[in-house]
């Protein structure tokens, strides 16, 4: 790649760290550094909700979806309005007013420790997990994309975001969110305007092409407990993922706890309400049109350049011959089966078996076009904007995490009655521990390809369920014992049914969690005497 | 539900309603072969 490329991405890297270390100012208290406190604006805090859903796997992984599968992504997100509006007068309010530093803690002073013990210990348990997926999944494409070694891409994603987190605390990284969703929105803006120059077609006909080729189809209106993307998914269990993750996660609701009022906050959660779909909408369309682009170019069999050298070496004499059929087939449908032997070759070459062929190289078919197309400057424009998405992400994760870490067990369990100077200390400490620890295993993740997985179905089982409990907290009747045992039971309930039937889509598992939360806590609130339920409590 | 809360809801679900008929659009018009040139 051209070194102008490499002096965007350094450059933006030293300007996001040294501005967030800038607004690192008022964090001397432990409030100022966990809430900015309470002092910011609303489309500050909007824009740092979108930044932190918002990873380096959107950037590389929903293009490459794009490319590969079309527009049906989308209908994930259909549930997400309606669910910011639901919050916007339920959750919101009960948080925001409690003046608690985490949705845990407002469970304490509802129900009781062991309720907010528990959800606090399932947050970190998935976050920790999660954190790592963030940084491992663009770290192993820049590895193998440029041949570097695995750990130098950890460290050039974590290292920055585990600095200027450390030292701003929630502040610093609201601001750098704020300035990094431009870079990210403006690349994404600049690739399209790219794509149409590039297509020797007009845009009108490159979305013909598109259109006759499926990438276009966004509706499924089938009802279907097994697919992820069909319209009533997206719409009910969509809405129900959406309220867990936006209303009970410690990474979601630490920003809009750190908006001026309720009012502020409300309006926060109102962006994402207005502006997901479309953003949505907009990272699918670059893959879609990338997808046009290597249809009117040549493009290579395997867009993975390690498997790719790895098979030229190994079966060249084969190679070629997939090669020579895959450039001389005339259709869609001809290209696809070629490459679906190209990726049994791959898999006998490298002894990893290919699990769906649709999905063996999505994660890298931007990027291979990114850098042997897009023009010098715009590149490194690009692939500042993956860093600086998965730098949002995991800032925000790491934030929540050393939050969670010292609010709901050092300073609940350990030591209550120390200085903010003290818990200062600690936190970032405890910001520092969760940054190494993502790394760490950040570095593993990639080897053990399925542990993505595992931690995707971990986090589903207990999602709608945590949704369930603070369901109930806005209900009077609902009491202590009648929540935890109902936690417990929806998460059973999930267990169950991923185990009796696994091919239900975890957005179902949310819906089920949640449900069986409310109707259990419910009715042993309602069944056990106030005397009975006072009793452990007390 | 309060006054306030019927106008987000309604503003909201409009520009979602607003949305999907793009989108919807896209999906029809452009999976229609494309017509030959003159």
């Amino acid at each position: 790649m051209h070194p102008l490329n490499w002096v965007i991405v350094v450059g933006w890297l030293i300007y996001v760290v040294s501005h967030g270390i800038r607004r690192s100012k008022g964090t001397k208290e432990l409030e100022g550094y966990f809430l900015a406190n309470r002092s910011l604006p609303w489309w500050a805090v909007g824009l740092s909700v979108m930044a932190t859903q918002l990873s380096a796997v959107t950037m590389i992984g929903t293009t490459g979806q794009g490319a590969t599968d079309g527009m049906r992504f989308v209908q994930f997100y259909f549930g997400l309005p309606l669910a910011m509006v639901i919050l916007g007068v339920t959750l919101v309010p009960f948080l925001h007013g409690a003046k608690v530093y985490t949705a845990y803690e407002f469970l304490e002073r509802r129900f009781d420790a062991k309720t907010r013990s528990f959800t606090a210990l399932l947050f970190l348990l998935s976050r920790g997990m999660s954190a790592s997926t963030i940084i491992a999944a663009p770290a192993v494409v820049f590895s193998a994309v440029f041949g570097w070694n695995l750990w130098l891409c950890v460290a050039l994603i974590g290292v920055p975001a585990i600095l200027y987190t450390m030292i701003g605390g929630v502040q610093a990284v609201t601001w750098v969110d704020v300035k990094q969703m431009f870079l990210i929105v403006g690349a994404l803006l600049a690739v399209v305007i790219t794509l149409l120059i590039q297509i020797p077609l007009s845009p009108n006909e490159a979305l013909h092409l598109a259109g006759a080729a499926g990438r276009l189809r966004v509706f499924d209106f089938s009802f279907s407990l097994t697919n992820t993307y069909t319209f009533w998914s997206g719409l009910i269990g969509g809405t129900f993922l959406m309220l867990s993750y936006f209303g009970t996660d410690q990474s979601q609701v630490q920003r809009y706890l750190s908006a001026k009022s309720v009012s502020e906050a409300r309006s926060s959660l109102l962006i994402s309400a207005y502006w997901k779909i479309p953003l949505q909408a907009l990272v699918l369309l670059v893959g879609v049109l990338v997808f046009v682009f290597y249809e009117t170019h040549e493009q290579p069999i395997l867009f993975n350049p390690n498997n790719d050298r790895a098979v030229r070496s190994a079966q060249p004499v084969q190679f070629a011959a997939l090669e020579q059929r895959f450039h001389a087939a005339t259709s869609l449908a001809g290209r696809d089966s070629v490459r679906a032997a190209a990726y049994e070759l791959t898999s006998a070459v490298t002894h990893q078996p290919v699990k769906d062929v649709k999905k063996a190289d999505v994660n890298y078919v931007v990027p291979r076009f990114v850098i042997g197309f897009l023009p010098i400057g715009l590149a490194g424009i690009f692939i500042a904007a993956v860093i600086a998405a998965a730098m949002n992400a995991i800032s925000g994760e790491l934030t929540s995490l050393s939050t969670a870490t010292v609010i709901d067990f050092y300073r609940r369990w350990i030591r209550h009655d120390a200085t903010d100077a003290h818990f200062l200390i600690v936190s970032r400490a405890a910001t520092v521990f969760w940054g190494i620890f993502a790394c760490i295993i950040a570095k593993f993740a990639v080897n053990l390809g399925s542990l993505i997985e595992v931690v995707n179905r971990f986090g589903s089982f207990f999602y709608g369920s945590i949704l369930g409990v603070f369901l109930l907290a806005m209900i009077p009747r609902a009491r202590a014992n009648g929540a935890f045992v109902g936690l417990i039971a929806g998460m059973l309930a999930v267990g169950f049914v991923n185990f009796s039937q696994p091919d239900v889509s975890f957005l179902w598992h949310n819906v089920i969690g949640a449900v069986t939360v409310v109707v259990v806590g419910m009715a042993l609130s309602l069944a056990l005497p106030r005397a009975v339920e006072a009793a452990p409590a007390s | 539900m309060s006054n306030r809360f019927k106008i987000t809801l309604v503003r909201v679900l409009a520009i979602q309603v607003i949305t999907l008929l793009l989108l919807g659009w896209l999906q029809h018009y452009y999976s229609a072969p494309l017509p030959p040139s003159p």
